[in-house]
């Protein structure tokens, strides 16, 4: 089976021409056929809108083109080739096997779900993508291919995002959706139906409009070279990547390739203003950056790191914030009387579904509980980056890839055994062996295996981090609603963590101490439930909580020592109560900074409002080493991103 | 496969209608894509996959093939088959039964894919596919018990195979492709933590068992559990006509669907249906329609009716509503009931 890529039933797919809508995206791949320097589409899209099912239908349109699969699991050695065992072993000789990346020469590279694909293969694919030539140095082979590809993936965007770098490979980006129409609906069932009841009668009711399409491609293949670009089309292409403030020169080449495409498609020997403007289209939408504020840069490709590490220093600097006096704070914590209304953030509730209970202004120190429903809440965007951390990141992403040792994950390559072999890499370990076996002595078997040939596994594995929320849920929160504008706030985290399968655990602090209302779990929902009916009232015992998420974290370090755990700590700090009776502030610091120790990341989320601010928080949070943010602040931004910028600190 | 011991039969288990059925029509109609069993622990879950091996119909499949594939369908059929057909080398068919392939959720990458045959590498110096789960699983049903527990990867994997209903492995050296059309059957409890939408997707139906809170069923559950603890070969004897009751209809709804119409307002019922329940993509609709025309084979009849098309949505719709996690109960069967009762007037 070496080195042939045997594609069980490509021949027996729903035909393209079949697919009802999608012309975009229909479009968009024709043009790629049409026009390989394109260099490929991107498809985005909710699940069950026939993504997949456009791109093995385009397999079959044109002859001389296939469509080569790149399955999520693949490995390393597949994918760019490797030493041939079997012709290594007869012929004594090292011979390479190719691998993916040949067979996808001059022809389609398919990865479905792309999001999802194993960083380490991406950086593989990136790599060749971009010299056009896949270098092959292993295991004793040394061997150079020409190596270009249209690639084409697809892939759900609530499954996660890709790296910008990543994205930019595909020449173009078509976000797909479920048509709405009536008629239309019906007849895709109908015809889903009709294909599965006999798929070998439904192609050949196709075959005539296929063939029309494959000839109106290949014709318009011809075309192609006929198709003039003007200096005033180049213009323009630039002009509108540069409005769209595309990063790199990629943006407007593929502007005019997928105009050259369209004029071809369209037997039009001149580009018009009107195919750079739909060429634009399909090209511009996942290059667009905002006006380069400084928050707003996209995110991050290598030769950006470094002006964002200038970036980030440049803002560490003005610290808007002076420290308060500390017996200030003391008195001040007890009482919470906020005398300006305006400062509690109109955003958190003017929207109308925020169902807050009406209840009676309870403007002292509470000893009766309150239950405040959910507030509002929001989607988290996925901001790019935020000057949160001060180490140079490496890794990015929605889910966190660990390293593990453990022999879970997937297996991506192999590496030569440091101490006792534990996960042998069979593959590897006989690819290792194969080139010595002429000169080996062997006992009645084909091969013999030395010691030196051992090669272990490499896994991968995706690891959502652990998020514990410590919430404060003393009496200073029921204030003003403020405790629904921050269950609308966890409860908007949560949905994002449920996204990313994170597990998550949530304590609440009040009264005297602090209780672990959920332990770590990957039900999301529990955590929610326990929210909901989270009241507040009483005393402020920080300490507690904080010592209470420490504990919990180091238990589960126990049972998984691979997990990211991060503490949330949603609180105004303004804390009343101690553990041991001591002064509450400086037990809270103390504990704070055992657990920047521990090596644990975390977040403040500040609470406070009113018209005096103590700042507590943002002591508690610099004590923490914590990423530190207003309530205010979180809305639609970066806390969810700042979670996982903080998991992949701590794994690098 | 040995299967020394009995099993609790199938149609011995009291209430838990809706999974029994369910459970029922995949195996009616393979092409549906699967379910998911959500509930609480104890509720007859796993009992009932497994009891669902004895009814399961026997059907052709080419002889010594390990993907058991068919020897009528061209395009389902693995690398080997299908050279032997090049080469007019007649397939020998033989009759074989559908099997329950269990997918632990401790099962490694290369198990569940399938690898590189180490032994047979070593021995011979030659490179052989070994073939995994997937493998076995094709025309098969595929149980993943807790199957949110899953690890990501091997999801992914599920996914990708059910997606495609063909298993592309590119790994450690091996470079090969074939069928793996399953039934997805799955099931969990939903404390431990939810499925991924995606994969949620990609079950057909989606059933919520509860346990049975009427204190007489609840004594017939006793009963009959302890009765097939005592002696469960005399429980099963007992149970044997009922069992191949059902057994003769699911054999004859098999024969039925082929034959199942369905009317153009049906149609159009179940596309306004999913308009008006904005459910994400065309899965819903299509779903909706296969299971209502499956659930008219079950009951005997070749065309399908408004009353199955209503009892089809219910099975294939609450787990597709476009929602954030947590709102619940967003599914309003009433609002089915309308669009279905006012285009069947119009």
């Amino acid at each position: 089976m070496r080195g042939r890529a045997l594609q069980v039933n490509y021949d027996y797919v729903f035909p393209f021409a079949a697919i009802i809508g999608q012309e975009k995206a229909k479009k968009a791949l024709l043009l790629n056929l049409i026009n390989p320097k394109i260099g490929g589409v991107l498809l985005s899209g909710e699940k069950g809108t026939a993504k997949s099912t456009l791109v093995r239908g385009m397999a079959v349109l044109m002859k001389g083109m296939k469509v080569i699969n790149l399955p999520l699991n693949t490995t390393e050695d597949r994918l760019i080739g490797t030493i041939d065992i079997e012709k290594t072993i007869t012929q004594g000789r090292r011979s390479f096997q190719p691998g993916i990346l040949k067979e996808a020469h001059g022809n389609i590279l398919y990865v479905d779900e792309v999001n999802l694909l194993s960083e380490h293969l991406v950086n593989c694919i990136l790599q060749v993508a971009s010299s056009g030539l896949n270098k092959v140095e292993r295991e004793g082979i040394s061997v150079v291919h020409p190596c270009q590809f249209v690639l084409v993936g697809t892939m759900n965007p609530e499954e996660g995002n890709i790296r910008s770098q990543f994205l930019d490979r595909f020449g173009l980006f078509v976000e797909i959706k479920g048509c709405e129409d009536l008629y239309e609906r019906k007849e895709i069932i109908k015809r889903r139906l009709e294909y599965e009841r006999s798929p070998l009668d439904f192609i050949e009711k196709w075959r005539l409009e296929t063939d029309v399409l494959s000839q109106q491609i290949k014709a318009a293949k011809k075309y192609l070279s006929k198709v003039q670009v003007s200096d005033n089309v180049m213009k323009l292409a630039a002009e509108l990547a540069k409005e769209a403030n595309c990063a790199g020169h990629r943006a407007e080449l593929v502007i005019i390739e997928t105009a050259r495409a369209i004029a071809a498609y369209e037997k039009r020997s001149n580009i018009s203003v009107g195919h750079i403007k739909e060429a634009a289209e399909y090209t511009l939408p996942h290059r667009k950056r905002e006006k380069t504020t400084k928050q707003e840069l996209p995110p991050e490709t290598p030769e950006m790191e470094e002006q964002k590490e200038s970036n980030e220093q440049q803002s560490k600097q003005p610290e808007e914030y002076e420290p308060s006096d500390q017996a200030e704070q003391e008195e001040e914590s007890e009482a919470e009387q906020q005398e300006d209304p305006n400062t509690l953030e109109p955003k958190q509730q003017e929207d109308g579904n925020s169902e807050v209970k009406d209840k009676k202004e309870e403007n002292d120190e509470m000893s009766i509980d309150q239950i405040d429903d959910i507030g509002r809440t929001f989607i988290v965007k996925n901001l790019d980056i935020k000057a949160i951390d001060r180490k140079k990141r490496k890794g990015e992403g929605k889910r966190i890839r660990t390293k593990t040792d453990a022999k879970k994950g997937q297996y991506i390559r192999y590496k030569i055994p440091k101490n006792k072999l534990q996960d042998i890499a069979f593959d590897a370990t006989l690819r290792a062996a194969a080139p010595y076996q002429a000169i080996r002595e062997k006992k009645g078997l084909a091969i013999t295996i030395d010691n030196s040939d051992f090669r272990e596994k490499v896994r991968e594995k995706r690891t959502g981090s652990t998020i514990i929320f410590i919430v404060d849920a003393s009496g200073s929160m029921g204030a003003k609603k403020r405790m629904s504008a921050v269950k609308g706030a966890i409860v908007s985290l949560l949905t994002d963590a449920y996204q990313k399968r994170d597990k998550v655990g949530l304590i609440a602090f009040r009264k005297k101490e602090a209780d672990v209302l959920l332990n770590i779990t990957r039900s999301v929902d529990m955590a929610e439930k326990c929210l909901k009916t989270l009241p507040t009232g009483g005393k402020t015992p920080l300490s507690a909580g904080l010592f209470k998420g420490y504990e919990v974290i180091r238990t589960a370090q126990k049972k998984n020592p691979d997990m990211l755990p991060i503490i949330v700590l949603v609180s105004d700090g303004r804390t009343n109560a101690s553990i041991n009776g001591g002064d509450p502030f400086e037990e809270a610091m103390e504990i704070a900074k055992k657990i920047r120790m521990e090596g644990i990341r975390s977040i403040v989320v500040d609470t406070e409002q009113g018209f005096i601010k103590l700042g507590i928080a943002k002591d508690i949070a610099n004590a923490l080493g914590a990423l530190y943010c207003k309530l205010e602040e979180l809305e639609g931004e970066q806390l969810a991103e700042a979670v996982r910028q903080c998991a992949i600190d701590c794994n690098y | 496969m040995k299967n020394a011991k009995t099993v609790y039969p199938f149609t011995a288990i009291v209430g838990q209608e809706k999974m029994k059925k369910a459970l029922i029509l995949n195996v009616i109609n393979p092409l549906l894509g699967g379910v998911l069993i959500k509930g609480e622990k104890g509720t007859a879950k796993s009992t009932a996959v497994r009891a669902l091996a004895e009814l399961l119909p026997e059907r052709t499949q080419v002889e010594g093939c390990i993907f058991g594939c068919d020897p009528y369908d061209k395009s389902g059929m693995c690398i080997t088959c299908l050279k032997k057909l090049e080469v007019n080398v007649k397939l020998n068919e033989v009759k074989g039964k559908m099997k329950v392939v269990d997918l632990p959720i401790s099962a490694t990458e290369d198990r569940v894919v399938g690898t590189l045959d180490i032994e047979y590498a070593i021995k011979k110096g030659e490179k052989k596919f070994e073939p995994g789960i997937l493998a076995q699983a094709n025309r098969n049903i595929l149980y993943v018990d807790e199957v949110n527990l899953l690890d990501d990867h091997i999801v992914d994997v599920l996914l990708d195979s059910a997606a495609m209903g063909v298993n592309t492995i590119e790994r450690e050296g091996v470079s090969f492709s074939h069928p793996a059309r399953f039934i997805l059957v799955g099931t969990m409890n939903p404390e431990e933590g939810d499925l991924r939408p995606q994969l949620l997707d990609r079950f057909c139906m989606v059933v919520n068992v509860t346990g049975e809170r009427e204190s007489e069923k609840r004594m017939e559950v006793i009963k009959n559990r302890l009765e097939f603890e005592k002696d469960s070969e005399a429980f099963a004897k007992k149970w044997k006509s009922k069992q191949q009751e059902l057994r003769n209809r699911i054999k004859k709804a098999q024969e039925l669907l082929h034959e199942v119409t369905y009317d153009d307002s049906i149609l159009e019922m179940a596309a306004r249906t999913s308009i008006e329940m904005e459910v994400d993509g065309h899965r819903a609709d299509i779903a909706m329609i296969k299971t209502a025309m499956t659930i008219a084979a079950f009951n005997g009849r070749n065309k399908v009716l408004n009353s199955d098309l209503l009892e089809a949505a219910e099975l294939v719709l609450p787990h597709r509503m476009r929602r954030t996690p947590f709102e619940e109960g967003i599914f309003n069967m009433s609002r089915v009931e309308n669009v279905i009762g006012q285009t069947h007037q119009g």
